[in-house]
C-alpha cells in the first residue's frame, strides 16, 4: 500500500531502493525459492529491490515475494484504467460480482501496481496478485517457484478448539488492516474479531521471528478518554530528522505519531495525537508526498473527499491532550479535495501522480493516476 | 443469433444444460449454420466446434474438478512444428487463439483482456488451461485465427468464435441466522459488539448495506457500526463480529455532542438484517432476521470472579462442570478463553456450552470425571457486554495512570470431584 517517506527521507529511500546491503548481499538472497501458500491477500506493500509484502490475514502470516519486477520505469507516465474491477474479473475468467479488489501497491522501482485480488467471496476464494504495468496491461503474479519468504504471525489462532468427537475450528481471526516496510522493518497493524484491541507490530527483515504485538494507546481528543484498544486504520512511514515515524489514522480519525524505536515485543507505546479531523468519518488509506519544497499527507476517507494536511513542523505540532468538543476538529489543518471522490485506495504512483482506485458509475472502480494536489 | 452480428467470423453458441451434454441453441437453423460449422457434443467433451477441419473442443480438467481445457485439433503438421520450435509468449499466442468471458456475446470485445492460461503444444493438438475453473452460469468466447497460425500459409480457414456457456448455478436459499449474540433482550447502553452467527458460509463485500440498527419508530441509526472494510470473520465465513463504533459508545456522564449514542438506556432497538445478504454460494438468506432489544444503564463495573459460581459434577460421570455468573458475558471470549485444567494442571479436551443469556458457562468433558482437585481458568482478556475485562474497565480515564495491560494473566477458580 504505502512505501513512501517525507522529504528527509526521500533520497534515503531512492538509494535503499536499488543498492545492496553494508555487507554486500542483497535482501532478495534472503528470499528461497517455493510456492507462497497464501490462504488470503489483503493488504500489499512494497520494498527494496522489487519485494512485495502481502499480509495474509486467514493463514496470520505475511509473505515476502521477489517480483523480479526491478526495470526502473522512465519518465512519469499517467495511467488509467476504467472498470478495473471487471477487467480483472476477466482476466480471472469469472465476473465484476465474484471478486474483491483488497489493496494496491505501487512498485516504486518500475511503477507497476499491484492489485491484491480475492477470486470468489466465500471462505473458498482463491487469493491472486494482478499485476497492471504502465501501459494498463494486466497480468496475474505467477506465484510458482519464486522466491519467497514468510513470518507467521504470533497470537495467530491455535489450530482447532478440541471439541468431543469433531473438532471445531477456531472462530478468532485478526484481521490486518495495513503494512508498510520502513528501513529494515515490516510494520503490521491488526483488528481482532474478539478482542477490541489494535495491536502493531514491527518485524524485522529478512524475518526471523515476530515479536508479541504491541499494544498501543493513544489519547482520543474526540471521546475525552485514552483509547487503549482503538484500532489503527491505515498508518504511513516517515522521518522526523533521522528519526523514523509511524502516522497511523484511526477511527473516528485522530491522526497520531509513534517513535518507531518505541515499537517493540510487548511494550506499551503512547503515541502522540497530533490532528482530530472530525466525526463521521473513516480513514481508509493514507501517503505522504512532496510539492514545492513543502510535506503533506494525503487521506482518502469514508465521508469528505480526500484530505490533504501540510505536515511542515509536524514534530512542533502541540500534542492534542484534552477533550475536542462537538466532533470537531484540531492540531494540523487539512483542506478536502473535493474532486477526488469515491476513492478507496490510494499509493504514489511517481512524483507527479498519485494512483487511486475510485468508486465510478454503476459499481465499476477505476484505476486512475490522479496528479498530486 | 445472425451472422451480421459478428461480420467476418463464423460463430456457435453452445448452453450447457450440465458438464455432460450440451445443446446448441441458435436463431438461425441448425442447417444454415451448418454450411460453415459443424457442431457435435462427445463423451467426455463438453463441446466441440468443427470447421473446415480444425476442431475446438472444450473439455474437462484431467486431475481439477471444475476446470476446463481448450483444445485446438486439426492443426497442419507445419504449424505445429512451427509452434514447437518457436516457443510463443503470452501475447503471440492470443492473437492465434484466446478465450474471453462474454457473458452478452458481444460482437467486439477490444480492451476487455482475454482469461489468463497456459498454452501448450502436444503432438497433435494445441490446448489452453485456464489458470482457475470456469464460473457457473458464465458464457466463454474462444476465438481462433487460423489465419495467424505460423506456417499455414496460405491459410485454408478463416476465423472464428464459439460461445461456450457453463451450466448456470443453481440458486437456492438455504443459509439462515441462526444466532445472534448477546442473546439477551436487555442490553447495557455501553455495548461493545455483537456476534451473528449464520447456519452456513457466507460471502465478504459490501456487508454494512445488509444489516441496520432500527430506534423504537422503525427508523435507521446513522452509522452505528465499526465499518471494517477487511470485515471482522471468523475464517469460515459464518460469525461475524459487527463492534459498535467505538465513537458512538456514549462514555462517562457525557454525552456524545453533534453524532449522539448509537444506543441509548430506556429505548428499544432492532437489529435488522436482510435477506439479499448473499451466502458463499450467492444465495440470499432464506428470510429477514430481527432481534429487538431493550437498552438498560450503562455498565462500567469490570466482571469480578469471586462473584462466579462453580457447580462441580461427580466423579465417573461426564456430567457439565457448570460455571454461573451473576451477569452475561462476551460470548466469543467466554467459549475460547475458559477452559477446565485437571490435576496434573493439563487443560481438559471436551465441549463448552453457553447458555442463560451467557450467564451459565459449561464443560462437558471428553472422557469421565476423576476424583481430585481441577481448576476452571479463564483468561483475563474475557469480557462482559461492555467490553469491560477481569479487573480492567474499557474506558480509562484520561488523567488516571493506567496500570493493567492486555496480558496473558489468568484467573483460576479450583473445585473438586468427588
Amino acid at each position: 500500500m504505502k512505501s513512501t517517506h517525507l522529504s528527509t527521507s526521500l533520497v534515503a529511500l531512492a538509494i535503499g531502493l536499488l543498492t545492496v546491503g553494508a555487507n554486500g548481499e542483497k535482501l532478495t538472497d534472503s528470499l528461497k525459492p517455493g510456492q507462497p501458500d497464501l490462504k488470503s491477500a489483503s493488504q500489499l506493500a512494497f520494498g527494496p529491490e522489487g519485494i512485495l509484502f502481502a499480509a495474509d490475514t486467514k493463514g496470520a502470516a505475511i509473505f515476502a515475494i521477489a517480483t523480479g519486477d526491478t526495470t526502473p520505469a522512465s519518465g512519469s507516465h499517467p495511467l488509467k484504467v476504467e472498470a478495473v474491477n471487471q477487467k480483472v474479473a476477466a482476466l480471472l475468467g469469472t465476473s465484476a460480482d465474484q471478486i474483491l479488489i483488497e489493496d494496491l501497491a505501487v512498485n516504486p522501482i518500475s511503477r507497476n501496481a499491484y492489485l491484491a485480488v480475492s477470486r470468489g467471496r466465500g471462505p473458498e476464494a482463491t487469493p491472486v496478485l494482478v499485476r497492471v504495468k504502465s501501459d494498463a496491461k494486466m497480468e496475474t503474479v505467477s506465484l510458482e517457484n519464486v522466491k519467497f519468504s514468510k513470518a507467521i504471525l504470533p497470537d495467530a489462532p491455535t489450530e482447532g478448539v478440541v471439541g468431543s468427537g469433531q473438532r471445531q475450528s477456531n472462530p478468532r481471526q485478526e484481521s490486518i488492516t495495513d503494512i508498510a516496510f520502513l528501513e529494515d522493518r515490516v510494520l503490521i497493524a491488526g483488528l481482532s474479531n474478539e478482542e477490541f484491541s489494535s495491536t502493531l507490530r514491527a518485524v524485522p527483515f529478512p524475518f526471523r521471528t515476530v515479536g508479541n504485538g504491541t499494544s498501543v494507546e493513544i489519547y482520543h481528543g474526540a471521546h475525552g478518554r485514552f483509547e487503549t484498544r482503538s484500532p489503527v486504520r491505515t498508518f504511513v512511514p516517515f522521518k522526523i530528522g533521522d528519526e523514523p515515524n509511524l502516522l497511523a489514522a484511526y477511527t473516528c480519525t485522530p491522526l497520531v505519531r509513534f517513535p518507531l524505536s518505541e515499537l517493540r515485543a510487548g511494550a506499551k507505546i503512547r503515541g502522540t495525537t497530533i490532528a482530530e479531523l472530525g466525526n463521521r468519518n473513516r480513514p481508509l488509506d493514507m501517503i505522504v508526498y512532496q510539492k514545492d519544497g513543502k510535506d503533506y499527507l494525503l487521506m482518502a476517507n469514508s465521508s469528505r473527499g480526500v484530505m490533504k494536511v501540510s505536515t511542515d513542523n509536524i514534530e512542533k505540532t502541540e500534542p492534542i491532550l484534552a477533550h475536542v468538543p462537538g466532533g470537531g476538529t484540531k492540531g494540523l489543518t487539512y483542506e478536502t479535495i473535493k474532486d477526488w471522490t469515491g476513492v478507496d485506495q490510494l499509493d504514489r504512483l511517481d512524483g507527479q501522480f498519485a494512483l487511486v482506485v475510485r468508486r465510478g458509475d454503476g459499481g465499476s472502480l477505476n484505476l486512475e493516476s490522479l496528479p498530486l494536489p | 443469433m445472425s451472422r451480421d452480428r459478428w461480420p467476418g467470423i463464423g460463430h456457435a453458441l453452445i448452453l450447457c444444460a450440465s458438464l455432460t451434454g450440451c445443446v446448441i441453441r441458435t436463431s438461425a437453423p441448425v442447417a444454415q449454420i451448418s454450411t460453415y460449422l459443424t457442431v457435435t457434443v462427445e463423451t467426455n467433451t463438453v463441446a466441440v466446434v468443427i470447421q473446415d477441419g480444425l476442431t475446438v473442443r472444450w473439455v474437462k480438467h484431467r486431475s481439477e474438478p471444475g476446470k476446463m481445457v481448450v483444445e485446438i485439433e486439426g492443426l497442419s503438421a507445419q504449424s505445429l512444428g512451427a509452434l514447437q520450435r518457436t516457443p510463443l509468449d503470452q501475447d503471440q499466442w492470443t492473437e492465434i487463439v484466446r478465450v474471453h468471458v462474454d457473458p452478452n456475446r458481444e460482437p467486439s470485445i477490444a480492451g476487455v483482456p482475454p482469461v489468463q492460461g497456459r498454452y501448450e503444444v502436444l503432438s497433435d493438438r494445441v490446448s489452453f488451461t485456464p489458470s482457475f475453473p470456469v464460473q457457473p452460469g458464465m458464457t466463454y468466447r474462444v476465438e481462433l485465427h487460423p489465419e495467424k497460425l505460423p506456417g499455414s500459409s496460405p491459410p485454408k480457414s478463416k476465423p472464428f468464435a464459439a460461445w461456450f456457456q457453463t451450466p448456470a448455478p443453481v440458486v437456492t436459499p438455504k443459509t439462515t441466522v441462526q444466532q445472534v449474540y448477546p442473546s439477551a433482550s436487555t442490553l447495557p447502553e455501553n455495548l461493545l459488539k455483537f456476534y451473528v452467527h449464520f447456519s452456513g458460509p457466507m460471502s465478504r463485500g459490501g456487508i454494512y448495506s445488509h444489516i441496520q440498527l432500527l430506534d423504537a419508530s422503525g427508523q435507521a441509526v446513522e452509522l452505528p457500526f465499526l465499518e471494517i472494510d477487511e470485515e471482522l470473520w471468523n475464517p469460515d465465513l459464518t460469525r461475524l463480529t459487527l463492534f459498535i463504533d467505538p465513537g458512538r459508545i456514549k462514555r462517562g456522564v457525557k454525552p456524545l455532542e453533534e453524532i449522539g449514542p448509537a444506543l441509548e438506556s430506556g429505548k428499544r432497538y432492532t437489529l435488522a438484517i436482510d435477506r439479499n445478504w448473499r451466502d458463499a454460494d450467492g444465495a440470499p438468506l432464506r428470510a429477514d432476521y430481527r432481534k429487538v432489544f431493550d437498552v438498560g444503564p450503562p455498565d462500567r463495573d469490570p466482571p469480578h470472579p469471586q462473584a462466579w459460581r462453580i457447580k462441580p459434577p461427580s466423579a465417573g460421570t461426564r456430567e457439565p462442570v457448570v460455571l454461573e455468573f451473576p451477569d452475561p458475558m462476551e460470548h466469543g471470549l467466554a467459549q475460547r478463553l475458559i477452559w477446565v485444567a485437571d490435576s496434573g494442571q493439563h487443560k481438559m479436551p471436551g465441549e463448552v456450552t453457553l447458555a442463560n443469556e451467557e450467564r451459565r458457562w459449561s464443560f462437558v468433558p471428553a472422557a469421565n470425571w476423576k476424583t481430585g482437585p481441577h481448576q476452571i481458568v479463564a483468561s483475563a482478556v474475557v469480557e462482559d457486554l461492555a467490553g469491560n475485562s477481569i479487573g480492567r474497565p474499557f474506558e480509562v480515564d484520561v488523567f488516571e495512570k493506567i496500570q493493567s495491560e492486555i496480558s496473558d494473566e489468568t484467573i483460576t477458580l479450583p473445585f473438586t470431584i468427588r
